[in-house]
């Protein structure tokens, strides 16, 4: 694996990471479908 | 029964800071939208306004209050869509939410939305509205069933009585919403023309309110600014401790100065007096404008529930309701699961392969989009056509008014749990998503009820745990689809029941309190209204596929990739913990490593239990030589066969053959193209494991995100930890008492 092979897994790996902490964490507890009003928002 | 018109109140109203109404011009006209519950205000809002605000027929959906921005007449209107409540005292937290913004936030004008066909028990709430001072609109709502009913309403006399302006309207026929929205700016215009008259309470009440109005202008009269006045002097009067406190004169002299005679003459309970008193109001009210036809025949809707309410027959049909529920589901949703699945390992790898090869990237990312995202994405939304029928039908459950009647008769069983039939309710929302039931506690009366139902949530079968039954019903109990996936629902409901029964002799002692549930007349639910909240309850499926079920399945392709150029995936990272976890999966007959790998990634989700299983177990179909077919033969095959998959989905359901008749002639290697992973399954499991694995993943914890959910509403860690560890042991013993049990029964192994 070259060193652009690991920038690229890494950047990668950086933006699901990423899409993991704002739909789980940064939501704080509220489903995706929240935005739509389907349930209720603190 | 007494109105007087409160010119006084005007002018005290008139002089608070607070309390001055003027008429709204350029800014945002503010409507509080308030009622009993299941009076239709959501749905009128959503009429009104074009949100998609969630709507059951069932009390307690809205449990916060919910805003709709729109434009009418050139005005800007802000709805905002309180909880519905019974009255305005402080004893759930649907009442505090609903007073609070009403007191505290001041709207411009409230729209009372009332249930026509139960005018006299709305009409409390209203006499309650009318008292904080602020211009009141009635949305006589339901009116349509009220005339077919036979009711005669005299509008135009509730107007004179109460001093309000009254609009009969259908929400869900659209009906009489211009005229509501008319006679809201024409309030807003002259707000105060259209202050609501006052019910009086009587000489004593009204001499001692004097009385403490007076004492309360000298001692606080920051008080008086603050609050609607007269509102005020009556809730302190009655003893509202919530209140008392806030204002912080709960045990001064002056309350008792004022209360000493009233309690000399009416005793100590003065709430009830005022109470009382409120409901002569609604009652001769609705005497004077209410005529009624005399009831001839037995009405639907008790014709109805004198069966289904049966206390011998309401559970059997509960669970009927369900079974039907499950074996619609699995017939309609099949066809369409198995097109996109061919279409997924088909077409759409073929053109994500032809895609990473045409921008030159890496080789490894070819299997990445592949072997990851392709083959855990994929195998998530071949599951959506399952999740959107499941939705279809328990919406249908919902708005026809029959999962009041499910809470109603499990509260026998709910109180055997130290619950009542109230807590059914999140319960049963929690077979769509367990993260909106565990919100759903908060509108049950105390903290207990709210803890014990939340930990009980998560063993109501989520929509995310379809993929994992479907993947290995198909594969294993293809005949028996919808009973072996019905016997998981009721094996949920059954041990949240027996955990409750625990619970309650351990972390909860103490009594259920009394059940009083409304039961609202069954209504057929709109075709619009069924698709729109399909699609609410439905497209965080497909939202969670394109985030977080996305990247997750790119994680995990790392992870069953790493250390760099591991030769086989049991000596991945993920294969490795795998392994550790496997031994004490063996009893259960799922010792194998994917299985521990796919179970501790499904912790995310549910659904990544299938992702991670398609990343691991299904193999690269490189070595095929077979000749690929050209785009454009596979726009054909899409179309072709997305047209068959329409038709058996039909044929399924207007037959009584079920969904073995479509594939009963499929040949094995066709199967195992259209599906690889379930065919791997069959080679790994056996179909006593299978269902142990099912029940597993029935059974211990179902989400991350429910999991902040539970934190986020009990407002602590430790409920989480009692959670985690109830559950898993509950999965590990259920598994084992199937599978070893399975095995002595000569079942298998």
């Amino acid at each position: 694996m070259g060193v652009s092979d690991m920038i690229i897994a890494a950047v990668i790996l950086a933006g699901a990471a990423y899409i993991l902490y704002r739909s789980i964490w940064k939501k704080k507890g509220h489903c995706c479908g929240c935005s739509g009003g389907s349930c209720d928002k603190k | 029964m007494s109105v007087q018109a409160s010119n006084k109140r005007q002018e005290e109203v008139g002089e608070s800071q607070r309390g001055v109404l003027r008429p709204v011009e350029k800014r945002t006209i503010t409507v509080a939208v308030a009622g009993n519950p299941n009076a239709g205000k959501s749905t009128l809002i959503n009429a009104i306004a074009g949100t998609k605000l969630h709507v059951g027929n069932w009390p307690g959906v809205t449990v916060e209050k919910k805003e709709a921005s729109f434009d009418y007449g050139g005005r800007r209107i802000k709805l905002v869509d309180l909880p519905g409540t019974y009255s305005l005292s402080p004893y759930t937290q649907e009442e505090i939410i609903a007073r609070d913004y009403l007191v505290h936030e001041r709207p411009d004008l409230i729209i009372n939305v009332v249930d026509a066909t139960n005018l006299e028990r709305n009409l409390y709430l209203t006499v309650q509205l009318m008292e904080l001072g602020i211009p009141v609109v009635m949305a006589l709502n339901i009116y349509d069933e009220a005339e077919a009913k036979g009711y005669r309403i005299d509008v135009q006399g509730i107007e004179q009585m109460l001093g309000i302006t009254v609009v009969p309207t259908s929400a869900t026929r659209k009906s009489g919403l211009d005229e509501l929205l008319q006679s809201v700016l024409a309030t807003a215009d002259d707000p105060a023309g259209h202050i609501p008259q006052q019910l009086n309470y009587g000489e004593d009440i009204e001499a001692a309110a004097q009385f403490m109005a007076e004492s309360l202008h000298k001692s606080h009269p920051s008080l008086v600014d603050k609050y609607p006045k007269r509102w005020l002097l009556l809730k302190l009067m009655e003893g509202d401790g919530n209140l008392q406190k806030e204002v912080n004169i709960g045990q001064e002299a002056l309350l008792d100065e004022a209360l000493h005679h009233l309690k000399r003459a009416h005793g100590e309970d003065i709430e009830a007096v005022m109470a009382d008193t409120r409901y002569s109001l609604a009652s001769g009210l609705t005497r004077e404008v209410l005529q009624k036809p005399e009831l001839r025949k037995t009405e639907l809707t008790e014709k109805i529930d004198r069966v289904v309410l049966n206390r011998f027959l309401g559970i059997p049909i509960f669970l009927a309701a369900m079974w039907i529920t499950f074996k619609l589901t699995f017939d309609l949703s099949k066809p369409f699961s198995d097109w996109i699945g061919t279409m997924i390992s088909g077409p759409f790898k073929r053109w994500a392969e032809a895609l990473v090869g045409f921008i030159h990237a890496p080789d490894w990312t070819a299997s990445l989009v592949t072997d990851g995202i392709i083959s855990g994405v994929g195998n998530v939304l071949v599951f959506v056509p399952v999740i959107f029928a499941m939705m279809f039908f328990i919406t249908f459950l919902e708005g026809s008014g029959y999962m009041a009647r499910a809470a109603f008769v499990m509260d026998r069983a709910m109180h055997a749990i130290g619950l009542h039939g109230k807590s059914f309710i999140p319960m049963l929302l929690g077979f769509g998503c367990n993260v909106p039931a565990i919100y759903a506690t908060r509108t049950l009366e105390n903290q207990r009820d709210k803890t014990l139902t939340a930990l009980l949530i998560p063993l109501m079968s989520c929509g995310a745990r379809l993929p994992v039954y479907v993947v290995f019903i198909g594969a294993f109990f293809p005949s028996h689809a919808g009973t072996v996936l019905w016997s998981l629902y009721v094996m949920g409901i059954a041990l949240a029941i027996m955990m409750g029964f625990i619970f309650k002799r351990t972390l909860f002692r103490g009594e259920a309190p009394m059940f009083i549930m409304e039961l609202p007349p069954y209504r057929m639910p709109t075709f619009r209204s069924l698709m729109i909240h399909t699609w609410e309850k439905g497209k965080h499926f497909l939202i969670k596929a394109g985030t977080y079920i996305l990247a997750f399945s790119v994680i995990a392709w790392f992870l069953l990739n790493l250390p760099w150029g591991v030769e086989h995936k049991k000596d991945s990272y993920l294969g490795q913990v795998g392994q550790v976890v496997a031994p004490a999966l063996k009893p259960l007959g799922f010792g194998q490593w994917e299985a521990g790998s796919s179970l501790i990634a499904g912790l995310v989700a549910k659904e990544i239990v299938v992702g991670t299983m398609a990343e691991i177990y299904v193999k690269k179909d490189e070595d095929k030589k077979k000749e690929k077919p050209t785009f454009a033969e596979d726009l054909k095959e899409v179309g072709i066969s997305f047209a068959k998959a329409s038709k058996d989905s039909l044929a399924n359901v207007v037959s009584t053959a079920g969904i073995t008749s479509i594939s009963a002639d499929e040949s094995a290697e066709k199967a195992a193209e259209r599906n690889p992973l379930r065919e791997e399954l069959k080679k790994q499991y056996t179909p006593l494991g299978a269902y142990a694995f099912i029940v597993f993943v029935l059974l211990y914890i179902p989400c991350v995100v429910a999991i902040v959910a539970m934190v986020q509403e009990l407002g602590s860690w430790k409920w989480f930890g009692v959670t985690f560890v109830y559950q898993m042991a509950l999965a590990w013993g259920a598994a084992f008492i199937v599978y070893q049990g399975g095995r002595l029964l000569g079942l298998g192994g």
